[in-house]
């Protein structure tokens, strides 16, 4: 599942144009960056060309050569940062790590970098430099956006469970020791809550609490804390 | 869900964040969402020897499926609240 780096070379028109997206699986272009110059490992930065963001994938399209392009799914972007100290590389850069097939190897790509041939599912680092600094925050942003877009298959919260809620059931239930349980997996109802609004959730913010009251209302008869709460 | 919702209420705390490839990243805990993604600001590599470059990146999205462990702050642990939350959690399974 795992694919790492690869090449990409399919562009809109005479191959000098767009990256051909896959529309089919509601594959979309979310943002276009051009003036980007690509690194891959510890290689010497590429030519500048451009970056296309989508929905799946992250696409860098080189504007000299027109077949030398890479891409990355965001399944295999590990890590994503935004990367300003000199001494951690001389040009802010959007560094990212990609999970590789095999990460066992990665510790050899000191070598792999001094040869010509380049094996693109070694790589293991990325940095994006564009030539205006200044877009390096909202390019993280879109790539958090992009990645929240692309949890793992195999994610442990799945929708099959299919947990049957509704506001007033929500309501009853709060009033139940056993709804504490359900009012919590209404979160797993929404799955596109992007990681920087989430905070703001006060229906989260309310379970805990009310979590938080009924831990002292409803206890358990079998419990061991009856010491503690003395005779009922 | 527990630790999603045990996770928000650590936001704003120093954590150590340890990846399935060694790596561990310090840093403030900014947003974590429900597949625990997680982002963090003003970090630090833990190993700066093994990992030069990452010095000091300023913000950091670390995919879900990549965290190993956590490391929260001590006082960051209320252990009675995560003992019933547990049980609670795991009756309900």
């Amino acid at each position: 599942m795992v694919m790492g780096l690869r090449r990409f070379t399919e562009r809109i028109g005479e191959g000098a144009g767009e990256p051909i997206l896959d529309a089919d699986n509601g594959e979309e272009l979310m943002h276009v960056q051009p003036g980007v110059a690509i690194v891959l490992g510890n290689r010497a930065p590429e030519s500048v060309g451009t970056l296309y963001i989508t929905t799946k994938q992250v696409v860098w399209l080189s504007d000299v050569e027109k077949e030398r392009g890479y891409a990355v799914n965001f399944l295999s972007v590990s890590l994503h940062a935004v990367s300003r100290d000199p001494e951690a590389y001389p040009s802010p850069c959007i560094y990212t790590q990609i999970e590789t097939e095999d990460d066992d190897d990665e510790d050899s790509e000191g070598s792999d970098s001094e040869c010509n041939t380049l094996d693109l599912s070694k790589i293991t680092e990325m940095r994006l430099v564009p030539s205006d600094p200044s877009q390096l925050d909202s390019l993280f942003n879109i790539f958090c956006e992009c990645a929240e877009l692309n949890p793992d298959p195999n994610e442990e919260i799945e929708e099959e469970h299919n947990w049957i809620f509704s506001a007033d059931q929500m309501e009853d239930d709060n009033a139940a020791t056993d709804g504490v349980d359900d009012s919590e997996c209404l979160l797993s109802e929404n799955p596109a809550n992007p990681i920087g609004y989430s905070n703001g959730n006060h229906d989260l913010a309310r379970t805990v609490l009310e979590l938080q009251i009924n831990d002292q209302r409803f206890e358990d008869a079998e419990e061991m804390d009856r010491d503690t709460n003395g005779g009922h | 869900m527990l630790f999603f919702s045990y996770f928000k209420d650590l936001v704003g705390r120093e954590v150590t964040v340890e990846l399935k490839n060694d790596l561990a990243i310090r840093g403030t805990l900014h947003s974590v969402d429900q597949y625990l993604n997680i982002k963090l600001e003003n970090t630090r590599v833990v190993d700066q020897d093994k990992y030069p470059h990452m010095l000091s990146v300023r913000n950091c999205f670390i995919r879900g499926s990549v965290v190993r462990y956590v490391q929260l702050p001590p006082d960051g642990v209320d252990i009675d609240l995560l003992h019933d939350a547990t049980r609670r959690e795991a009756r309900g399974g």
